[in-house]
């Protein structure tokens, strides 16, 4: 099941599955990785219709990424592989996860709760940075950042499982680390327009509305489906679970 | 807005602008109560303040920090706490279910909970006001004490549609609303117009909220809402009475005076306050000699199952809000526990949906094919009853917030009622989706709500406040929020909240609650 490759397509080493034969590149606006259902829909030629306040709130994530200033160097390579590979981000375009992660913890934006046997957000992050590398050094890599897909995506199992210990994973519970770091992780990404055009969101719909709301309708504006397929099938035919 | 400085003795100080505390002052400030409400967060503008969307709006939630343990920590934030006037209900999705009669008597009729100091029939009153008021659109109501709305139900998305075909087969009754959104304009406030972000601020100002609901009119009759201002500790004298608020704006400590004080911080913040008002006549904290405060906090499980179908359904269009059940809301011992639960539409926006598709356990590519089919799935939310019990609750952390006050720490665990009582709840509307002919299903567990901390009940051994919502002990200081209440039952509390203070409300203007009345027998504290 390989997709036919072009110059946008260069998946270097990596060995998973490849995206649905029919899943078609996108046509207007931008998907990460310029692969969606919807590839004529772009939300972002809608904006003249949102409120001003909305639109000056999605564009900046487009248009004005804030630059790293919490996280290290170091940190940004196994934070930003980390972030890469739990969203499948394989390639350009990405939509910057680690960049509206770093400007939370930067201005300490918090979510308003932790985990008592926790520390906080931002100890989280950086000791989750270590921890990723001191489990990539103990399956011979130099750190999780050049330890190549298939060593990532074990450590990320391990993870999300909570089968990680020693070390930083001592003051670390995995499974609620998990938690915390990926409600971040998909807020940021499934908050940018770009991921709205992949899933053929309509987006914000102030002060114009939603009219078409029955089964098989959308808005005259609204982008149409290329074709539909049951994830859970095709995620377990697949075995994109990992 | 009428301002009151602080040394002028107003009637009463509320602390917190949310559901009870807007509503209380609404009432009493018509009868001529001069009133401060002292509210944490920002008085909010909604066309200036709010986004239609999901990430930009997490200043509209309590985010400071709170420590969560316990077996079953309960995330907090954007999931139940809300911040600035308006409080949880700017918020909330828009549900309004009354609670049933026999919600005021589960310890009687079911032998679990507890029994309340009031009944249904002496809210009942209450609800139709605020229902009016709100006003709330749905269709005639036929559970607990049937009734009808105000406004007629909304129509009905696809995704909905899908789950009604699918209830209607399995045998589950389901109705339109209730929900507080104008359907048709009221007053100054427009027509819904079915952009689904009811749980990032209606900007339309369709949905109900205290600030567009009973603040105006609280604001018309001489209430001065101080916003900004962080609550640090009631003041009491030696004659056992309150005296005012010692609260923090602006970076500088100030004390409003009060001839009585009523707190409406809700389920976390309100027993902070009480815990946090300890003093040397007060050692465990206000109205806590009998170790009550914090006690029986409540959340609902609220599992979502969701439903995978081939047309396109955009959940994201209409009100998230949109149709419910109540069928299986009282106890049925052939189940196998007590109480009961209720089932609703959901409509998680996409970062609500990849939640939970990531609970269901998938990331990376799998994570992405399932969030490019969000446009094919219906969701379906329970609202259990979890049982109040004692070691759920909130007690002070070592932490220590912005203002350097002490930050709540909320414990909770489920019971084996509560378990029992989610698991079937999950089970029923997994058969509502396979009875709607769902290609697929995705069950995940969360909870929704807060209930208790602070609740009313017949003595101090046993409760923090009395029928009048009157702090044992000291006769002056009210407790008016979603924490006064001994139980839950499974419907959204925002309606029962507004009506338990509209009735505190005429009992204070009939002078039915008598300021000197009875005293916590335990001046000198118990041991604890």
């Amino acid at each position: 099941m390989s997709a036919p490759r072009n110059g946008h397509e260069e998946r270097g080493t990596d060995p998973r599955p490849e995206n649905p034969k029919r899943l078609p590149r996108q046509r207007r606006g931008v998907v990460p990785q310029m692969r969606g259902r919807y590839p004529d829909w772009d939300v972002l030629t809608q904006v003249d219709h949102w409120d001003e306040v909305t639109r000056r709130v999605v564009l900046a994530r487009v248009d004005d990424v804030p630059p790293i200033r919490f996280f290290d160097e170091s940190e940004v390579r196994s934070l930003g592989t980390f972030c890469d590979a739990v969203m499948a981000q394989t390639e350009e375009p990405r939509i910057p996860v680690l960049s509206f992660i770093d400007d939370k913890l930067f201005c300490g934006r918090s979510e308003g709760f932790q985990y008592a046997s926790m520390p906080d957000d931002q100890e989280t992050w950086r000791l989750l940075a270590r921890g990723l590398d001191e489990r990539a050094r103990s399956l011979e890599a130099t750190s999780f950042a050049e330890a190549g897909v298939d060593v990532c995506i074990r450590i990320i199992g391990e993870l999300q499982r909570g089968e990680l210990s020693g070390g930083v994973w001592e003051r670390l519970d995995p499974q609620l680390t998990w938690k915390v770091v990926m409600s971040s992780v998909l807020d940021a990404f499934y908050s940018h327009p770009w991921a709205w055009n992949e899933i053929g969101f309509g987006g914000p719909a102030y002060p114009r509305g939603y009219a078409r709301l029955g089964v098989g309708l959308k808005e005259a504006w609204e982008g149409e489906e290329a074709f539909e397929l049951d994830p859970v099938r095709d995620v377990d035919e697949r075995g994109l679970d990992l | 807005m009428q301002t009151f400085a602080d040394g002028d003795e107003v009637d009463l100080v509320i602390v917190g602008a949310g559901a009870g505390g807007t509503v209380l002052a609404q009432r009493l400030a018509r009868h001529g109560w001069r009133i401060v409400i002292l509210e944490a967060g920002p008085f909010w503008d909604p066309d200036r303040d709010w986004v239609s969307d999901e990430a930009g709006s997490h200043h509209i939630y309590w985010t400071q920090n709170r420590i969560i343990g316990g077996e079953n920590p309960v995330p907090l934030g954007k999931n139940n706490s809300g911040h600035g006037v308006g409080g949880s209900m700017v918020h909330f999705a828009g549900y309004t279910p009354r609670f049933h009669p026999s919600d005021f008597e589960t310890f009687t009729r079911d032998g679990v909970g507890a029994d309340w100091p009031i009944s249904y029939e002496e809210l009942k009153p209450h609800y139709e006001r605020v229902e009016r008021e709100l006003p709330v659109a749905g269709q005639h109501w036929p559970w607990g004490d049937p009734h009808g709305y105000p406004h007629a139900p909304h129509p009905v998305s696809g995704a909905a549609e899908r789950a009604w075909a699918g209830a209607r087969a399995a045998g589950v009754e389901m109705r339109v609303g209730p929900v507080a959104i104008t359907n048709g304009t009221f007053g100054n406030r427009p027509h819904c117009i079915y952009r689904g972000y009811c749980l990032q601020g209606c900007k339309v100002n369709a949905k109900a909220s205290p600030l567009v609901t009973h603040l105006p009119d609280a604001l018309a009759h001489g209430v001065e809402v101080r916003a900004g201002s962080m609550a640090a500790r009631i003041e009491t004298d030696a004659a056992g009475r309150c005296t005012g608020v010692t609260y923090l704006n602006d970076g500088r400590e100030r004390f409003q005076s009060a001839a009585a004080v009523a707190i409406a911080g809700y389920s976390i913040e309100t027993p902070r306050l009480l815990l946090n008002s300890a003093s040397a006549r007060h050692p465990n904290g206000l109205g806590n000699n009998r170790d009550q405060v914090g006690r029986y906090v409540m959340v609902q499980g609220a599992s979502q199952v969701a439903g995978r179908f081939p047309e396109t359904l955009r959940m994201y269009k209409a009100p998230p809000p949109e149709i419910s059940s109540e069928q299986f809301y009282e106890t049925d011992p052939s189940r196998g526990f007590a109480r009961g639960f209720s089932i609703q539409t959901l409509s998680p926006l996409p970062i609500g949906w990849a939640e939970h598709v990531l609970a269901d356990g998938h990331w990376g590519l799998a994570l992405r094919e399932y969030m490019r089919d969000y446009n094919h799935w219906s969701v379906l939310g329970a609202l259990s009853e979890l049982l109040p019990d004692p070691d759920n609750r909130v007690t002070l952390a070592d932490e220590h917030d912005d203002h350097g006050l002490p930050v709540a720490r909320f414990d909770y665990t489920e019971t084996d009622n509560d378990k029992a009582n989610i698991a079937y709840a999950k089970q029923v509307m997994r058969e509502i989706w396979e009875a709607a002919g769902a290609q697929d299903i995705l069950t995940i567990d969360r909870y929704a709500h807060l209930i208790g901390g602070a609740r009313m009940g017949f003595a101090p051994e046993s409760s923090v406040c009395d029928a009048d919502h009157r702090v044992w002990g000291i006769p002056n200081l009210f407790v008016a929020d979603g924490s006064a209440l001994p139980t839950q039952g499974a419907a959204n509390p925002a309606l029962t909240i507004m009506a338990e203070s509209s009735r505190l409300a005429e009992r204070l203007i009939a002078k039915r609650v008598d300021a000197n009345a009875h005293r916590d027998d335990s001046s000198t504290p118990a041991p604890v």
